[in-house]
């Protein structure tokens, strides 16, 4: 692959890491780490399970650049990535990857990181988008009135693209999804990234995974909403029942 | 009634000069205060900031009873020290307050010191923090400080600004520093002073390194700390004078740190940005201030400049006036102030 790139597309290639290698890591690390801060927050914490922060390895933005720029070249698209605007073409150098228990959660939790976000003055770039396989996650997102984009790949995940400011553009990433829809993640991301697992049984497998995980999501979210149902049942029972009656019975 | 001052859009232009050094007994709040006389002389107005918790600025402005009376109502609504003024911002209530300034001899305005600005600083500890997880709160925190002299030198027509600051390697140091257009080194004549300046060129390296980090991914809008202090030169301390010229033991002190300042401090600086030592020349050395004993104690309890103290000989008096308006025209070349 690297043979397609002529010497001063590495040499362009090398001076975008270096300048990430030198100034560019360190603000990724503020920056996901700023992100990350935002869920300890008290509205935000209880309503969360765990968050996740990341920054790009530079060796890894190398290889990503690579990609960029074979895939440009093959486009006959110019590559417009240079050291001064990596942060801002290259959305995922920050990262952070909210973990919630169940579907039903993430309403809230969409509203209250959209608050968080406008009171440290972070602007949205983009999102969010629901990536979704499965229409009734699909239906279930479009109901709240998040945009939805079908993947291919079988996962289910809400994408934000924020930005620290417009005078100084550097851009993050956030991602929101189900400690189930994690497990998926974590082991596509090990086996198929930098580089594509071409161990075909492992690709079939991952799709598999990707069935069983969303349905441990489904599950959960059923198990949740199995315990709601019965409690609002339970307190419009007790609301209908005599006050002194309640009384004895809460004894 | 306290009114919060309004957030700054645009630096007021008054140069900020910081007089610092992290070593004490180095003379700094003499030079500082008679610096502040003469430059008011001059015919600026100056604002001189008190951001010492030990106050001893203020101690050396004010009567014992005075200073007892602002200390005292500090921490009420009517407060009038610089603590008076941050202490919404440590509350967590937001802005500064503008306090009322004292003035001395007319042209000289100052902010008395409170030895409770301490709380301030171990807050400033945490804004700073905070500024590197990109919040806010760090942002408006750690220009606390800043935007009340700012306020202050709007609001009365401010020519120059003093901070005189306590003699440490801390919070409030840093944010003082980091706000300041300038900086000039009291200097002692003694191997500890020169081991200062080493240790003064690779913090303040770091601050204005990180700060420059952190700066880059603030959001759009908000008032944040320059973090670009230019050296200036140093002043030695304490000579004994013999004859017109250093006496021997101190002058062979003086190239030792002269060459201190140049290698551990403005190179050092230089390194990081060239523009940070745009206002260093050769000489370092901006004046002598000869060592003038128990008369420079006599000033201090009288309030005055050296050379008003009613214990001075005419001779003690001229050449005290003359040392430190020399001082202050060289200070005000080196910051590109005019005279008016």
């Amino acid at each position: 692959m690297r043979n397609a790139l002529s010497k001063r597309d590495l040499a362009l290639i090398a001076s975008i890491v270096d300048r990430y290698k030198s100034e560019g890591h360190e603000l990724a690390k503020i920056l996901a780490d700023g992100l990350a801060g935002l869920c300890f927050h008290s509205s935000l914490s209880p309503i969360i399970h765990s968050v996740r922060s990341r920054v790009k390895d530079p060796d890894h933005l190398r290889d990503k650049l690579e990609r960029k720029m074979l895939t440009a070249k093959a486009e006959g698209k110019q590559f417009a990535i240079t050291p001064d605007n990596l942060f801002e073409k290259v959305t995922d150098l920050a990262g952070i990857r909210i973990l919630h228990l169940h579907t039903t959660q993430f309403p809230k939790i969409n509203e209250v990181l959209l608050r968080l976000l406008d009171l440290e003055e972070y602007k949205i770039l983009e999102g969010p988008i629901a990536r979704v396989w499965d229409d009734e996650y699909g239906d279930f997102f479009q109901g709240c009135g998040i945009q939805t984009q079908v993947n291919k790949r079988l996962y289910t995940s809400v994408h934000y693209i924020v930005g620290s400011g417009e005078r100084n553009l550097r851009t993050g990433e956030i991602q929101v999804r189900t400690l189930a829809e994690e497990l998926w993640g974590e082991v596509d991301h090990t086996i198929n990234y930098p580089h594509k697992c071409e161990v075909a049984t492992c690709q079939e497998q991952i799709k598999v995974l990707a069935r069983v995980t969303s349905g441990a999501t489904r599950l959960v979210d059923s198990i949740f909403r199995a315990k709601a149902d019965a409690e609002a049942e339970l307190a419009t029972k007790h609301s209908r029942t005599p006050a002194k009656k309640v009384k004895a019975h809460s004894k | 009634m306290a009114h919060p001052i309004t957030a700054v859009r645009k630096r007021h232009e008054a140069p900020r000069l910081a007089i610092f050094n992290h070593k004490g007994g180095v003379g700094k709040t003499t030079l500082t205060i008679n610096l502040a006389f003469a430059l008011t002389e001059l015919g600026l107005r100056v604002l001189l900031v008190d951001s010492d918790p030990q106050c001893n600025l203020t101690s050396y402005l004010l009567s014992e009873e005075k200073v007892n009376e602002l200390l005292d109502h500090s921490d009420e609504a009517d407060g009038a020290t610089i603590w008076s003024a941050l202490k919404p911002v440590v509350d967590g209530s937001g802005q500064p307050i503008r306090i009322p300034l004292l003035s001395i001899a007319g042209k000289l305005l100052f902010v008395p010191g409170d030895i409770r600005l301490s709380e301030f600083e171990s807050e400033l500890s945490t804004f700073w923090g905070e500024s590197f997880q990109r919040k806010v709160r760090g942002f408006r925190g750690t220009s606390a400080l800043s935007s009340l002299v700012d306020s202050l030198a709007t609001a009365h027509k401010i020519d120059v600004i003093l901070y005189d600051s306590g003699p440490n390697i801390g919070p409030l140091n840093r944010a003082i520093l980091l706000d300041c257009d300038y900086f000039l080194v009291p200097a002692a004549c003694d191997a500890f002073s020169i081991r200062a300046v080493k240790i003064l060129g690779h913090e303040l390296s770091k601050w204005i390194a990180d700060w420059e980090v952190v700066k880059k991914l603030a959001p759009d809008n908000l008032y944040l700390l320059p973090g670009l202090p230019k050296p200036i030169g140093y002043v030695p301390q304490r000579f004994k004078v013999y004859g017109g010229a250093p006496a021997q033991a101190y002058a062979s002190w003086l190239p030792r740190i002269e060459k201190s300042v140049r290698d551990d401090l403005i190179t050092v600086l230089k390194r990081l940005n060239p523009e940070l030592t745009s206002s260093a020349r050769a000489p370092l050395r901006l004046a002598s201030i000869k060592d003038f004993g128990s008369l420079a104690l006599s000033a201090q309890s009288e309030g005055v400049a050296i050379w008003r103290s009613e214990k001075a000989t005419a001779t003690q008096a001229a050449e005290a006036h003359s040392d430190f308006l020399k001082l202050a025209k060289s200070v005000l070349q080196r910051i590109n102030l005019p005279l008016p």
